[in-house]
């Protein structure tokens, strides 16, 4: 008996284990469906989050937008332009094929390519070349020391991707096949639909807890909400309508998730524009807005007023920074005295027709005309706002700036003169700044280059070629049923530690 | 008979290339383009131009036009500069959803629509009258996102019988049936109302009930058959119509259909996509009326009459 009393307490455990049998299946709305889940084709954050779950990169960021490891265990810097990655062995593409750093070569080099016309392509700008020095090591060399190299390397566009898979595939790549080496597989995609994957049990890390994840596009807000509430869905993973999450966050039957966005809503000014190249007018229209206002009559109390350029959460902020500019009409009247505008002047506010961006808008505009500045509203359509603004528009415009989760990729584009004519949208030129943005690139040293980048914004917010506005909240919800589900600030949330209670 | 259905058929061909000059144009001349959505806020000009050029967009309009028709005409539409699938597959992915939704949305529009025009006719000036004419004037006059999300209210979360996205069963597809259906519903049953009211009077009805033919009989064989014939002109009209609201129905419903497919690809600049799914919609809705004219000469022998004396 004795003998069999072991085996007989295996069966019953092992049954135990059987028992969860249930597949556990993850149903997740998102605004629109993907649009491809060839990681270097794309450019929406709802492909990003697909593809965040099916392929992995050579580091990651963690949810406070630190660098962690990934397919690189570590890496070093020989001298100032090269990064060499030790990459992890035993891993496995999800057709089976070993991953090695030939396939870091290819993946880099299909972004590069032009062919490719990679919308990621900007992330590896600087690079000069890739070079699989063994089948576990890979060199990357830049043109110039680039301290954000890595934060490039996080981003769902640097995704590694296996050369068999993509040349088996040929134009369907994306579509009908997607292969990674992430914690779940590509099944399935129903087109304006949804998309289906499933776990991956070879995955490095273990087996995902989830077994089946299913990806829809649900464009309207309340659509959405229904799904929630009729248990349709589990999860809506960031664009919770702001007005429906007090509500929802009373609800006992729901898990709410909040937190602060990488990205950052601001009024915009070319200060080719008569009167925006002077800095006591760009700074009176600063002090002029009550941004607090516009947080809780926009954003029903979900945001911040900024702290200057760059989002909290972003790497490289400033966490000393106060209010960039507290609300003061007077300050403002004053300083409009000063310029030669004591009578104000008449502008132009350009926006798309997004509802917040509208009404930010007009808040600004009624703040505004306290101070004597008499603005006008024009809408425009999204990219024509953007080829506008770039080209140079007739006043100012409201934009977000969202960034790669570092402060380079949160600055350079924006305030460095270089970039006058596409995204430095200001059309403004201070070697001041310029210079600071040059070194924190170049300081690899990542304690000093905060230092520098501290400086930048200081200066950034003394110069203010635009109106800082708003840092938003990103907000979501689901059921109790799921958990362990954290939100990232860049919005791209993976999956894999989370788990569903019966 | 034949030579009414090919001259028809003929009048398609300039229709649609009309359709296709102007679909090109607009999507050509608006401002933006693919190139900046798909790069962002962030792009560099050089980017900008690379992607362009990669898109054949720095061709000249005309030849890009040119090289649109040559294909179209080959049954090639291109491929979709977002997803870099052929534009034609997406959209044959997409048309059953579509064509389903908007057949059904009839097919409600008329089953209910038509037996309530008839009753309010048959009872005029009664509350049965008021009734149904009030019904309709509702259905007409509520819009129907508004219909469709009071439905998800009411049947998704108070009395959770039907799921309110997707499109995996038919019982996804009774609500975003209703949201469709209840305008040209509301029309059809105005429109059945006083085509009956007016046929009832005329002359041949008289002699038939003076005839002494039974009730049912006039109503049957006399009335019927000339009520319907403005009644299908009509749901021939609406059902072009119903397929442009099935964008606005597919939104709402989160159904995979041609109309939110050609919404998602303004919004993003897929050139291909919007002209190839304008293209393909104007086939439709061609089609469809062309279906009503031969409709229309088998409901009315005059028209018939019309082209064998012409013989």
């Amino acid at each position: 008996m004795k003998k069999y009393r072991s085996v007989l307490v295996a069966l019953v455990v092992s049954l135990a284990f059987c028992l969860p049998a249930f597949a556990a299946e993850l149903r997740l709305a998102q605004v629109a469906d993907v649009s491809s889940m060839d990681p270097h084709r794309v450019s929406d954050i709802y492909s990003a989050n697909v593809i965040r779950q099916i392929y992995s990169n050579l580091v990651q960021v963690d949810e406070n937008m630190e660098i962690v490891p990934d397919l690189a265990e570590k890496w070093e810097n020989p001298d100032d332009l090269t990064w060499v990655f030790h990459l992890r062995k035993g891993v496995k593409f999800h057709n089976g094929e070993p991953f090695t750093a030939s396939d870091v070569k290819y993946s880099m080099e299909r972004i590069k390519d032009p062919k490719t016309a990679s919308p990621g392509a900007t992330h590896l700008k600087e690079v000069v070349s890739v070079e699989a020095v063994d089948d576990y090591t890979v060199k990357i060399v830049t043109r110039r020391p680039f301290a954000p190299m890595l934060m490039s390397l996080t981003r769902y566009e640097t995704s590694i991707l296996n050369e068999k898979a993509v040349s088996a595939a040929g134009a369907d790549y994306g579509s009908k096949a997607a292969v990674g080496t992430g914690p779940f597989k590509f099944v399935s995609w129903s087109r304006g639909d949804k998309v289906i994957l499933e776990k991956n049990a070879d995955y490095f890390r273990g087996p995902a807890a989830i077994d089946t994840v299913i990806y829809r596009g649900i464009p309207e807000d309340a659509t959405r909400l229904v799904e929630l509430e009729s248990g349709g869905i589990d999860l809506i993973p960031g664009n919770f309508p702001y007005q429906e999450f007090e509500n929802i966050a009373k609800n006992d039957k729901y898990l709410t998730y909040k937190i602060p966005a990488m990205s950052t809503l601001y009024m915009g000014l070319n200060t080719e524009v008569k009167p925006f190249g002077d800095n006591r007018v760009r700074k009176a229209m600063n002090y002029a807005v009550d941004k607090q206002a516009i947080v809780d009559a926009v954003y029903f109390g979900y945001g911040t007023p900024s702290r200057g350029p760059l989002s909290p959460v972003i790497w490289g902020f400033d966490p000393e920074r106060k209010d960039a500019y507290p609300y003061d009409p007077d300050k403002a009247r004053e300083l409009l005295k000063e310029a030669g505008y004591a009578d104000g002047f008449d502008m132009t506010i350009f926006s798309d027709n997004r509802t917040e961006r509208r009404s930010a808008a007009e808040l600004i505009q009624a703040y505004l005309a306290e101070v004597g500045i008499r603005a006008q509203i024009e809408l425009m359509e999204w990219s024509a706002l953007l080829s506008t603004s770039a080209k140079g528009i007739g006043g100012g415009f409201m934009l977000g700036w969202t960034g790669t989760g570092d402060a380079d990729g949160g600055l350079t584009p924006v305030y460095h003169s270089a970039n006058i004519g596409s995204s430095n949208r200001f059309r403004y030129k201070s070697e001041g700044i310029d210079a600071l943005l040059e070194k924190g690139t170049a300081t690899l040293d990542q304690d000093a280059r905060r230092k520098v980048y501290a400086e930048a914004q200081e200066r950034i917010v003394e110069e203010c070629p635009l109106v800082f506005m708003i840092s938003q909240q990103l907000l979501g919800a689901s059921t109790k049923k799921v958990q362990g589900f954290k939100l990232y600030p860049n919005m791209i949330s993976p999956l894999f530690a989370v788990t569903l209670a019966e | 008979m034949l030579r009414y259905f090919l001259k028809r058929l003929l009048f398609l061909i300039p229709v649609l290339l009309g359709v296709s000059v102007v679909i090109f144009s607009i999507v050509h001349l608006a401002p933006g383009d693919p190139a900046e959505v798909m790069l962002g806020p962030s792009a560099t000009q050089e980017d900008i131009s690379n992607l362009r050029e990669q898109l054949g967009l720095t061709k000249p309009l005309y030849v890009q036009y040119g090289i649109f028709l040559t294909n179209a005409l080959k049954g090639d539409l291109g491929r979709s500069i977002k997803s870099n699938a052929p534009v034609i597959d997406e959209i044959m992915e997409r048309f059953p959803a579509t064509l389903t939704l908007a057949m059904l949305g009839m097919t409600f529009a008329i089953v209910i629509g038509l037996p309530l025009g008839i009753l309010a006719a048959l009872k005029q000036n009664t509350w049965v009258d008021a009734l149904c004419s009030f019904f309709a004037l509702v259905g007409f006059s509520i819009p129907n996102f508004w219909v469709g999300l009071m439905l998800m209210l009411l049947l998704s979360i108070y009395i959770p019988i039907l799921p309110s996205s997707g499109f995996d069963s038919w019982k996804n597809l009774i609500m975003p049936m209703i949201v469709l259906g209840i305008q040209t519903m509301a029309v059809i049953a105005r429109m059945t109302r006083s085509s009956m009211l007016e046929v009832i009077r005329q002359d041949y009805v008289r002699t038939a009930r003076a005839k002494g033919i039974s009730d049912r009989l006039v109503l049957t064989r006399h009335i019927l058959g000339n009520v319907l014939i403005p009644v299908v002109t009509i749901a021939g009209i609406y059902f072009g119509h119903q397929l442009g609201g099935v964008v606005i129905t597919e939104t709402i419903f989160s159904i995979p259909g041609l109309g939110r497919l050609i919404v998602d690809a303004i919004r993003a600049q897929d050139y291909p996509v919007v002209q190839g799914g304008v293209l393909f919609f104007a086939l439709c809705v061609g089609i469809v009326n062309l279906l009503v004219d031969l409709l229309y000469a088998v409901l009315d022998p005059r028209i018939k009459a019309q082209y064998r004396a012409a013989k």
